[in-house]
């Protein structure tokens, strides 16, 4: 399911995330394309699921920038303080604090105003598709009426709708005092949508998209199996028709034979929707199976980035090679003969006098590291591929 | 064959809901044997979750338990009371649950809610090996005296004093053995500490470096002993003084590599390395040759010392003993085996008032009678309990019962339904559609209870023919040892004492081994401050500080990431290899329990669909089950759609009439949704419960998807081989 688009939807830069001391995500970059599936991987507690937050606005970042579809959505003021500060103290900085803050104004105007140039293509859009049709046709109340029903929805548009997420826990993400219709609904209304024959209409169609009865839409939450939920979750998040799905986790905690059924829906709607999507999960199996290209974290940092292909046939950090050798499979035999490799950043790296940053090895593969070890790692893949 | 730990038997567990009886657990058979890790795997709703909770007994208050045995030793665990199970739970048999925040107090830390199961269970299990020790010497000095002194009182006076004098010094064995083991415990931890924190200082990243290198002059201290560190005592002693020193240079010199500690560590790591190198003492035979002998113990070398000492004890006691010992056991278990074929001639005479006119005076009379010839045939002198035996009085009594109160159920229950069901067919002759349906009578069937009391009278005697055709074959030997083993460990359940400091440091051993850093800091904390999975990981933590025969793993893994996984599946891996654990382990995922799992039951909607060893379920599945849950899962070559199962497991308030499956099923046929399939038998260890196995039925190859991945696994199974070669 590759694609050959090579347009950026989502590009990631050095961003980091810090609640107090803790370095949740530190300098993360990533971009990810049109149409693809862009998998996340490590063990809990690395930041995978606050990359995704933070992607999608629930935190405010601590540095870096984010920028969807060319806009910058997000960028963390943190660096810059740093830097005035830094700057003030330096003899003659002051040129340099007053360009650094003029970057600032722009980084906090970038971030609250990002939705005004989206809003504006969109009414724009709206505009060029109605007014010839009025243009010929002046008495058509009807048409009258739904062009300023759309101009409206096209003014309150955010860009920030375009993505969306799909929540770990399908208990608790869904509120127990809404019905199923309320609940995949509530995005429409929030946006604008009044009529009520065409919200209804609309999550009708999401339901019988996610293989869900009809019947359902008047029902609450608590009336469903977890598998059932998380398809509500699925509606919910595809209602917006959304180009970047954060999907966090989304099958963790079901059921492997429910799984499969959620991981199939999720594989026709990317087909069907043209979605791109940044599948989070720690299940190593399931993420090769779902994404195009996989992104391995480790305590904040990003240690490596490929092809699911390459990172799997190549692991090239030594993370990477003990996360791979973890993965159960379903053969008795083999399993008495695997061996976990243990990973101890102390004992795999010297970082004391070489300090190690992200290195393309191998054109599209990544890998955080030093001089020393690039070479190596340069080597190892040529010695594999001849 | 090895020792049955737990043999579940016909086991129906069904809840009450709003809704009608929602049948969980639907009769289901199997044994766990001693060492052996049995996976049930099943999804969400097939009841695998009920089973485990029905042998822990914690089931919810809307159940209900239908019928069936849990039998654990000599002890069917549905007819226990609460407080006999309090001794059972949690120290025999021990859980980790699915939801670690459930099974966490959330206002008490986690520290104490690791050391008080220890605490509390140290004393109980303090309390019981002391009466298990006597009661069994008790018993064994009886068997001895009858044996070889009925008559002789001055023999048997011999007897008696022997066995005080085993009793003896063997307190005194397991006091310096213990001591030993503490000192040697601390030198082994404090050798590995030193490892680790070397290799940190040489790559300049060592942390927390007061703390640990304290740590490990504690441990060194206390490793100077008689028998651990003795000949290089005074060295070690002064390079432990010299640390302090070294340490504070070091840190004056803000030195990140700690040159001088570490010298002076790597010294002290040598001086210890070479102690535990050493051959441990016999303090069996020490303890006697220093209760009883006058001399003071020789000086020699250790094995030399060894040698001399057991020679001391088998020529003044022990071959003694052993004969005695011997001599009594096989009385006893000649009584035992005499008392056997009585009670196999009485049941079988007796068991003919079953089959004539029901009689409730009669028939209990009979059970009684039948009850006491078993009980009486069971040998007292047995360390692993017939269960069998020790359960037949009660059950048998128990179905004799059921079977009278029955008779008058059925008849209360048939006029309550024929008098609702006129009154329906009243409303619907008058053209009105009824509000409510007619409840079915629930009659039990007569036959069916009276073939399961003569069902429970031919399984004893069976087992007792079995038993008696293996009868000549036993060797007293052996069994003699084990009986002097078995004495041994009870014994050393007296002495090991849990106090609150060795608790603590039991406790943060644990957390270490069960991989949450910086123990120290943790153990106060309190459980709203961990993640999922460090939760997970305390749970385990606590389930294991009691040291139990049974462990059930309820899906311990499904929340935790692949690592973490990994190292939580070695972790319990590792333990039941050393403690000789059983182990039950609930998984809805087959890749789980492939690395870990001797044999597996497949469950579905209440029922086992297919059982067998891990290679017959994962090479050789039969069951249209379980090659869905096989197939739906990808694994790492998998590119094409998933084969997901369609649908949902059936609401088991209506249990479907045929197989259960048949609805999902691709494989159904129509007698698949007619009736239930029985268990086929594929070989000694594999069964399935498919009409697909019948004779009659066509021949289906299981889905490529399976088949594909079999042979994927086998060639990769040859590279990695021959890669080894």
């Amino acid at each position: 399911m590759a694609t050959n688009n090579n347009e950026v939807l989502l590009r990631v830069e050095h961003l980091r995330q810090y609640f107090g001391s803790t370095k949740a995500v530190d300098d993360v970059s990533f971009d990810i394309k049109k149409g693809e599936a862009f998998g996340l991987v490590g063990e809990s507690g690395c930041g995978k699921t606050t990359t995704g937050r933070s992607i999608i606005k629930l935190y405010n970042i601590t540095g870096g920038d984010i920028y969807f579809k060319g806009i910058r959505i997000g960028a963390g003021l943190y660096d810059y303080k740093k830097k005035i500060e830094e700057a003030k103290k330096t003899p003659g900085g002051q040129a340099e604090v007053s360009r650094l803050r003029k970057e600032m104004k722009q980084a906090i105007y970038d971030q609250k105003h990002c939705d005004r140039q989206y809003q504006r293509e969109q009414v724009q859009k709206v505009k060029e598709k109605y007014q010839p049709l009025l243009a010929a046709d002046e008495k058509n109340s009807e048409l009258r009426r739904e062009y300023s029903r759309e101009l409206r929805k096209a003014r309150k548009t955010r860009l920030v709708t375009q993505i969306q997420m799909i929540f770990q826990d399908p208990i608790a993400s869904l509120n127990p005092r809404m019905t199923v219709r309320e609940i995949i609904a509530e995005g429409l209304i929030i946006q604008g949508e009044r009529d009520k024959k065409e919200l209804n209409r609309k999550v009708l169609e999401m339901l019988d998209l996610v293989g869900l009865a009809p019947e359902y839409a008047d029902r609450y939450p608590h009336e469903f199996s977890g598998g059932q939920r998380q398809r509500i979750g699925v509606a919910r998040s595809i209602i917006m028709h959304p180009e970047l799905i954060i999907a966090d986790e989304p099958v963790s905690a079901l059921d492997v034979s429910i799984q499969a059924q959620v991981i199939n829906l999720l594989n026709d709607l990317r087909d069907r929707f043209d979605l791109t999507v940044l599948f989070i999960a720690h299940d190593l199996s399931v993420v090769k199976y779902f994404s195009d290209r996989i992104g391995v974290m480790y305590f904040g940092k990003m240690v490596e980035l490929a092809d699911s292909d390459e990172l799997f046939r190549h692991p090239l950090h030594p993370y990477t090679r003990s996360l791979l050798s973890a993965i159960p499979l379903p053969d008795p035999e083999y399993e008495k003969v695997r061996k976990r490799i243990e990973y101890n950043p102390l004992a795999e790296h010297d970082y004391t006098v070489d300090k190690p940053s992200v290195r393309e090895v191998a054109p599209g593969h990544f890998v955080y590291c030093n001089d020393e070890e690039f070479e190596k790692y340069r080597a190892e893949l040529a010695s594999d591929n001849g | 064959m090895a020792e049955k730990k737990l043999e579940v038997r016909n086991l129906m567990v069904s809840f009450r809901t709003s809704n009608g009886r929602l049948q969980a657990v639907r009769g289901i058979d199997f044994d766990l044997y001693k060492g052996e890790t049995l996976a049930i795997v099943g999804e969400s709703g097939s009841g695998k979750s009920v089973t485990s909770k029905a042998v822990l007994g914690i089931l919810a208050g809307n159940s209900i338990v239908e019928g069936g045995e849990i039998i654990y030793d000599g002890k069917d665990l549905l007819k226990l009371s609460e407080s006999e199970f309090h001794r059972i739970r949690g120290d025999k048999i021990a859980m980790i649950f699915q939801d670690p925040m459930s099974s966490l107090n959330p206002i008490v830390k986690i520290g104490r809610q690791l050391t008080e199961a220890m605490i509390l269970k140290g004393r109980a299990r303090q309390k019981e090996s002391r009466f298990l020790f006597n009661s069994y010497l008790e018993r064994l000095r009886v068997n001895m005296i009858e044996a070889e002194a009925k008559e002789d009182a001055a023999k048997a006076a011999e007897i008696g004093a022997k066995c005080k004098n085993f009793d003896k010094f063997e307190y005194k064995h397991l006091a310096l053995e213990s001591d030993y083991r503490r000192r040697y415990s601390a030198a082994s931890d404090a050798a590995d500490d030193i490892d680790a924190l070397t290799f940190e200082m040489s790559k300049n990243g060592a942390k927390d470096v007061v703390y640990r290198v304290n740590k490990i002059r504690k441990e060194a201290a206390l490793s100077i002993g008689k028998y651990v560190v003795s000949d290089r005592a005074e060295e070690l002693r002064g390079k432990i003084g010299e640390l302090r020193s070294a340490l504070d240079s070091d840190r004056k010199a803000k030195d990140s590599s700690y040159k001088n500690t570490s010298a002076v560590l790597t010294c002290i790591g040598d001086v210890l390395r070479d102690a535990l190198a050493k051959t441990m003492p016999n303090f069996f035979a020490m303890g006697y040759y220093l209760t009883f002998s006058k001399d003071p113990l020789p000086e020699m070398p250790v094995d030399e010392l060894n040698r001399f000492m057991r020679k001391y004890l088998d020529d003044n006691f022990m071959l003694d003993f052993i004969a005695d010992a011997k001599k009594g056991l096989m009385y006893s278990a000649n009584r035992a085996d005499e008392k056997k074929r009585e009670a196999i001639a009485l049941l079988e005479a007796e068991k003919s008032v079953f089959n004539g006119n029901p009689d409730k005076k009669e028939w209990l009379a009979a059970s009684d009678k039948m009850k006491k010839a078993v009980e009486s045939s069971i040998d007292q002198l047995e360390t692993v309990k017939d269960g069998v035996a020790y359960t037949f009085g009660e059950s048998l009594r128990g179905s004799v019962e059921l079977y009278f109160s029955s008779i008058d159920k059925n008849k209360r229950e048939s006029a309550r339904y024929a008098k609702e069901k006129a009154r329906y067919d009243a409303i619907v002759a008058r053209g009105k559609t009824p509000k409510a349906e007619v409840v079915p009578a629930s009659v039990t069937d007569l036959d069916e209870a009276k073939e399961d009391i003569l069902r429970k009278i031919d399984r004893v005697l069976e087992h007792y023919r079995e038993r008696l055709s293996v009868a000549n074959n036993r060797n007293f030997d052996d069994e003699t040892v084990a009986m002097i083993d078995f004495l041994k460990a009870n014994a050393s359940g007296v002495v090991n004492k849990v106090t609150k400091s060795i608790a603590k440091a039991k406790a943060i051993k644990l957390m270490e081994e069960v991989g949450i850093s910086e123990p120290r800091k943790r153990y106060n904390q309190y459980p709203f401050e961990f993640s999922g999975g460090m939760r997970q990981r305390i749970v385990i933590a606590i389930a294991l500080a009691a040291d139990p025969d049974i462990l059930i793993c309820d899906e311990p893994t499904t929340a935790l990431d692949v690592t973490i996984q990994s190292q939580i599946l070695e972790l319990i891996g590792k333990l039941k290899r050393e403690r000789d654990l059983s182990i039950i382990f609930i998984t809805h995922d087959l890749g789980v329990v492939a690395n870990m799992a001797d044999r597996i039951a497949v469950m579905y909607a209440g029922k086992i669909v297919e059982y067998g060893t891990s290679s017959d379920i994962f090479y050789h599945s039969a069951h249209p089950y379980t090659w869905a849950l096989l197939s739906s899962m990808p694994d790492l070559d998998t590119d094409d759609k998933l084969d997901s199962i369609p649908g949902t497991p059936p609401l088991m308030i209506y249990p479907p009439k045929g197989d259960a499956f048949a609805e999902r099923n691709k494989y159904a046929m129509k007698i698949d949704f007619e009736r239930q399939p029985p268990m086929f038998k594929i070989s000694d260890t594999h069964y399935a419960a498919t009409w697909l196995l019948h004779p009659n039925a066509p021949h289906v190859d299981p889905p490529k998807t399976v088949t594909d991945r079999i042979s994927r696994m086998k060639n990769r199974r040859q590279e990695s081989y021959g890669d080894e070669q």
